[in-house]
C-alpha cells in the first residue's frame, strides 16, 4: 500500500483516529507520519505520559514504531473503559481491565518490561495452586520427552502422575 | 501520640550513618490492589471511601517488628503537615492533590508508610538509613503478607501483581536507594556514570523524584523493570551497582585529595565558615553547602556536627522549617530563620569541640 499522503513511498505506519465516534484510517510513510500534524500521539513523544512513549514511542535507534494497534471497540466488564480511555489515561480502570485486553497488554507489557511472563512473589492463597501448575507444565514437558525417546512404561507412569496431580489441582488447570 | 508528635520528628531513614557515607538511605516500594474494584483514578467518592475503610482497618494497629502502623486520613492534616510528609518522602508529591478518602498508615519512626488511594489502593513503603535494602524489604514483606491475608489482593498468574499503571505490572516492586555523589560530579564523571545506569534498566532522579533536579549532588537510583525479574533479582542488581557507584564516588575522592587537596579544603571549609555565619539562606544555596560539607567531613577534613546531613537538610525545608517552628513564615522569614536553623545546629558543634 502506498502512503496516502506522498503516494510515493509504501506504508508503513497505520493509524486509527477516532473523531466524534468515527474512525478513520491512515496510511503512511515514514517521513509523512513523522511530519503530519494531529496524526498521532507517537508522534510527539514529549507531549504524551511515559506509558504511551514506552507503547508507542521511539526505540533507542531513533526511529518511530511502525504500527499502532487499532482502536478495541470493547468495553471492560469491570469498570467499563475502552481501550482507547486506557490508552489516553495511561491508566488501566481496574484489575478486570488486564484479562478483558489481555492481548494488546500482553504486546505492551513486553516493550515496557522487555518480558511477558511475571516471576517472583505469589500471594500464598494462590500459591499452593499456582507451583503445582508450574510442576505440571515442566513434567508435560519430561513426558513428551520420554514419549519421543519410546520409553513408553516411563511415560505412562508420569502420565498418570500428572493426571492426579491434575486432579487435586481442583480442575483449575487449562 | 498526638499527630503533631508523629509528623514533627524526625524519620528514621533520616539518621545519620556515618560508617556508610555515600549511600543515604534506601527505600522499598510495593504497588497492590484489591480484586475487582475500580482503580484510584476511576473510582467515585463512594468507591473510595469503602475501599479506605476497608484497608484502613487492615492497616491501622498493625504491628510489624515493633513498628506499629498509625492509620491518619489525609483530611484530618493540616497544609503545612502535609508539605512535611512530602519533605519526609513519606508520601509522594501529588498525593494531596484530593484529600478524598486518601489517607496515610505511618508507623511511629516514619519506616514503614502505607498510602491509600494514591495510583493504587495500597502503596507500601518501606524507608531506612544508609544502605539497607535488604532489611527494608524484610520489613515491606511482613506488611505485604498482613495485607494478603486479610485482602483480595489483584493478581494474575501470567503477570503478577495488577497495578493501576502498566509499569508497575508484576512484582509491583521499586527499590530505590538515594546517594550522594560529590566527588563524581566534582570530576565531571557523573553524567557518564549515571548515564550508564540508565542502560541498565535503572532510572536516575533528584531528591524529590520524578522530574526534580539533582541538587545537592543527591541522586535517587531505582529500577524500571518489574515484569520479569524476580523481587530478588532486583534487588540484587540495584544492590550490585549501589556498590560499584560507592566505590567509584570513593576512588574519585582519593584522586581529588592527592591531585587537589588544597583546592578541597578550600572549598569545604568555605561552606562551613558559610554555614556557621550565614543570616539569608535560600534552598538552593542550603543544598550545595550542606554537601560540601558532608564530603568535607566524609574526607576528614572538618569535624562532624550535631545533625547528620539529611536531617539539617529535610528539616530546612519550607514545610518543616515552618512546622517545627509553629508559624507560618513568607519567603524571606523563611530564609532568615533557615539560616538561624542551621547556624544553630553548627554553633553547637563548636561549643561542644571547645569542651
Amino acid at each position: 500500500m502506498l502512503c496516502q499522503n506522498c503516494q510515493q513511498r509504501e506504508a508503513v505506519v497505520h493509524l486509527t483516529k477516532i473523531i466524534n465516534g468515527q474512525a478513520a484510517q491512515l496510511h503512511l510513510c515514514q517521513e509523512c507520519a513523522q511530519k503530519a500534524p494531529g496524526t498521532g500521539f507517537n508522534l510527539y513523544p514529549g507531549m504524551v505520559s511515559d506509558f504511551l512513549q514506552a507503547l508507542f514511542g521511539v526505540n533507542p535507534a531513533g526511529q518511530y514504531d511502525q504500527t499502532i494497534v487499532d482502536s478495541q471497540p470493547g468495553k471492560c466488564p469491570g469498570c467499563g473503559r475502552t481501550f482507547s480511555q486506557i490508552q489516553q489515561a495511561g491508566k488501566m480502570g481496574c484489575s478486570k481491565c488486564y484479562d478483558e485486553f489481555e492481548p494488546q497488554m500482553e504486546m505492551l507489557l513486553r516493550r515496557i518490561h522487555g518480558r511477558g511472563m511475571h516471576v517472583g512473589k505469589v500471594p500464598v492463597r494462590r500459591g499452593a495452586s499456582f507451583r503445582n501448575k508450574q510442576e505440571i507444565v515442566k513434567l508435560k514437558e519430561q513426558l513428551l520427552e520420554l514419549v519421543k525417546a519410546e520409553k513408553f512404561e516411563e511415560a505412562a507412569i508420569l502420565r498418570d502422575r500428572i493426571k492426579e496431580m491434575e486432579n487435586t489441582v481442583g480442575g483449575e488447570s487449562k | 501520640m498526638t499527630y503533631r508528635e508523629l509528623l514533627a520528628k524526625d524519620s528514621f531513614w533520616m539518621k545519620d550513618t556515618p560508617d556508610i557515607p555515600i549511600v543515604l538511605s534506601s527505600r522499598i516500594r510495593l504497588a497492590r490492589n484489591i480484586a475487582d474494584n475500580p482503580f484510584p483514578h476511576v473510582m467515585t467518592h463512594d468507591d473510595a471511601e469503602k475501599i479506605e475503610a476497608q484497608i484502613s482497618g487492615v492497616l491501622d494497629g498493625f504491628t510489624a517488628e515493633g513498628e506499629k502502623l498509625v492509620y491518619i486520613p489525609l483530611k484530618m492534616l493540616i497544609p503545612v503537615e502535609k508539605k512535611v510528609l512530602i519533605e519526609k518522602h513519606l508520601v509522594s508529591p501529588g498525593f494531596n492533590e484530593t484529600e478524598y478518602a486518601r489517607g496515610l498508615a505511618l508507623s511511629e519512626s516514619h519506616k514503614i508508610a502505607v498510602m491509600v488511594n494514591e495510583e493504587d489502593h495500597l502503596r507500601v513503603q518501606v524507608l531506612m538509613p544508609g544502605n539497607s535494602l535488604r532489611e527494608a524489604w524484610h520489613l515491606a514483606g511482613l506488611v505485604d503478607d498482613h495485607l494478603e491475608a486479610h485482602l483480595d489482593i489483584a493478581y494474575k498468574e501470567k503477570i503478577g501483581y495488577l497495578t493501576t499503571c502498566p509499569t508497575n505490572v508484576g512484582t509491583g516492586l521499586r527499590v530505590s536507594v538515594m546517594v550522594h555523589l560529590p566527588a563524581l560530579v566534582l570530576t565531571n564523571q557523573v553524567q557518564q556514570v549515571l548515564g550508564a545506569l540508565t542502560s541498565l534498566g535503572l532510572a536516575v532522579r533528584g531528591l524529590y523524584g520524578e522530574g526534580s533536579r539533582p541538587f545537592g549532588n543527591i541522586f535517587q537510583i531505582s529500577n524500571q523493570v518489574t515484569l520479569g525479574k524476580s523481587e530478588e533479582d532486583t534487588l540484587t542488581h540495584l544492590d550490585a551497582v549501589t556498590r560499584q557507584l560507592m566505590e567509584r564516588e570513593v576512588q574519585m575522592r582519593e584522586v581529588i585529595r592527592k591531585e587537589s587537596p588544597l583546592i578541597v579544603e578550600d572549598k569545604v571549609w568555605r561552606a562551613r565558615g558559610t554555614l556557621e555565619n550565614v543570616r539569608i539562606l535560600e534552598t538552593e544555596e542550603i543544598y550545595s553547602l550542606l554537601s560540601e560539607d558532608r564530603l568535607g567531613i566524609d574526607m576528614g577534613i572538618l569535624s562532624r556536627v550535631s545533625a547528620g546531613f539529611v536531617s539539617v537538610l529535610i528539616n530546612s525545608m519550607q514545610g518543616c522549617l515552618q512546622y517545627n517552628l509553629n508559624k507560618q513564615l513568607d519567603a524571606y522569614h523563611i530564609n532568615a530563620e533557615r539560616a538561624n536553623f542551621v547556624r544553630g545546629i553548627y554553633h553547637h558543634k563548636m561549643s561542644e569541640n571547645v569542651n
